[in-house]
């Protein structure tokens, strides 16, 4: 066993530095369908955040203990919601988005929002109010004492995104139930490994573990560098 | 000296209330006017609600009642706040300076006015003139020193020229030079017609400067029991303020002559 696993990841190096032409689609739909996913949700939920931290209104903690609790939801449990959401009889069938990208990407925003919210609030909420006493005083209209208080705040809130990130590249459960581990069109890293495993072809699976290894590592030290700049101010 | 004009406040509020939620009836002011040219100083103990009157004031935070007359109007606060803002600038015990550069601090409010870059960049590189605060315009505001930043807050505050400036304890935490500075500063605002409101516990610095002492005591304000340092009248400053108390007001009289 010792033996395979060395000469599978001595092969799963092979075909990472030879430019294995199927192993970089896959990691290139991994990277595709996670930075969409990334990019539409963080906005949105941390404008979502900045209301629930700055804005007084009825039922605000009760909302705040829901998405608290939202933050970790399983991510077959979404998987499932968007597969009944897209599925043929489902509200959104007409569209024909289930087992595609874009479905990926659905399923993905939801998690990343649902992470990113209450992540984002705690940053917000334990932000120096005087940011946003100082935009209001000198006139700001809220929407950009909002934009300036978020960028006092850009450390703090980019690790947040960061940290999002690294939990949608990684997630196997919304990714295989909604995007349907397709060859070259929706299997990404994840759902390769879990295929590649249960075949028993253990090289791709390690490859592709290693670069999900590498891209923790890399999220990890950026990650700190971000903390480092952060506590320096 | 700088021609104070007494004829009508710029700002006035009455019936100001104020509740905390725990029950605590914070504020029950009947009446508050602001004066061009004047300074106004508020004292009281810790925890009294001059920050409070001051965030009210300053549009900042909601009175639970107050009625505000402003340009002739008279409306209820959250109508009137709307007309009065922008003439209205809070500056915070502990001035809160954005994380960028200092001539950024500073163009901050004069970019949300619809000026063109260089309009803006020649207010900001004047005004940075004025306050002597040139050499610092590339640094980021907060590797400054405290008396740098407050005077970076209050450039950044003059610069958007407000009729009324709110100073809340503008002398904590300062060193001696740094305070002189500051209360050189607010006379200077009193010549250029800005209507001033200070909240100290060292009366000192003001010796001269404030035109009217109020304390906010039980929730109402009314004249101190002790002794005002009024504009003209005044404590005997110590020994070793009178020189600096002395130089502060021929410096101002030069400036107004």
């Amino acid at each position: 066993m010792e033996e395979n696993l060395g000469h599978a990841s001595l092969y799963a190096l092979r075909l990472l530095l030879s430019g294995d032409p199927d192993l970089w689609n896959i990691i290139g739909v991994s990277f595709s369908v996670s930075v969409r996913a990334i990019l539409i949700s963080t906005p949105l939920a941390v404008v979502l955040a900045f209301l629930i931290a700055y804005a007084r209104f009825p039922a605000r903690h009760p909302l705040i203990a829901v998405l608290q609790s939202l933050q970790s939801i399983p991510t077959v449990v979404v998987g499932l919601l968007v597969y009944m959401l897209l599925s043929r009889r489902g509200l959104f069938g007409d569209l024909h988005l289930l087992f595609t990208q874009t479905a990926m990407v659905i399923g993905q925003i939801v998690i990343a929002f649902l992470f990113v919210v209450p992540m984002a609030h705690g940053v917000l909420a334990a932000a120096d109010r005087r940011a946003w006493e100082t935009a209001r005083t000198l006139g700001a209209a809220p929407w950009r004492a909002m934009l300036t208080v978020m960028t006092e705040l850009r450390f703090g809130l980019l690790a947040v995104a960061i940290a999002a990130f690294a939990r949608i590249i990684t997630e196997v459960g919304t990714s295989i139930m909604v995007g349907g581990n397709i060859e070259s069109f929706t299997r990404n890293i994840p759902t390769a490994i879990a295929l590649e495993t249960s075949k028993g072809e253990f090289a791709q699976g390690i490859a592709l573990g290693l670069v999900l290894l590498v891209l923790a590592l890399l999220l990890n030290v950026f990650l700190g560098m971000l903390q480092g700049k952060g506590e320096m101010r | 000296m700088n021609g104070v004009d007494v004829s009508l406040p710029i700002l006035r509020l009455t019936d100001i209330r104020k509740t905390l939620p725990t029950g605590r009836r914070l504020l029950e002011i009947d009446e508050l006017s602001i004066h061009t040219g004047r300074c106004l100083l508020l004292t009281g103990p810790n925890g009294i609600g001059k920050t409070t009157l001051l965030k009210i004031l300053s549009g900042l935070d909601p009175p639970d009642h107050a009625l505000v007359d402003y340009r002739g109007t008279r409306l209820p606060w959250p109508a009137a706040r709307r007309h009065y803002r922008r003439d209205v600038i809070y500056l915070h015990q502990q001035v809160y300076l954005f994380d960028r550069s200092v001539t950024d601090n500073v163009n901050y409010g004069l970019r949300g006015l619809g000026l063109s870059r260089t309009q803006v960049a020649e207010r900001v590189q004047r005004a940075l003139e004025w306050a002597g605060l040139s050499h610092l315009a590339g640094r980021n505001a907060r590797e400054l020193s405290g008396g740098e930043k407050q005077r970076v807050a209050l450039t950044r505050a003059l610069v958007l020229t407000p009729r009324v400036l709110l100073l809340d304890e503008p002398f904590s935490g300062l060193d001696e030079e740094s305070r002189g500075r500051t209360g050189f500063l607010i006379q200077r605002l009193k010549s250029e017609q800005v209507g001033v409101v200070v909240t100290s516990h060292e009366l000192l610095p003001l010796t001269g400067i404030a035109d009217e002492h109020l304390e906010l005591r039980a929730g109402r304000l009314a004249p101190p029991a002790r002794t005002v340092p009024r504009a003209g009248v005044g404590l005997r400053p110590r020994d070793e303020w009178r020189g600096h108390v002395a130089y502060l007001n021929t410096k101002v009289g030069d400036e107004a002559s």
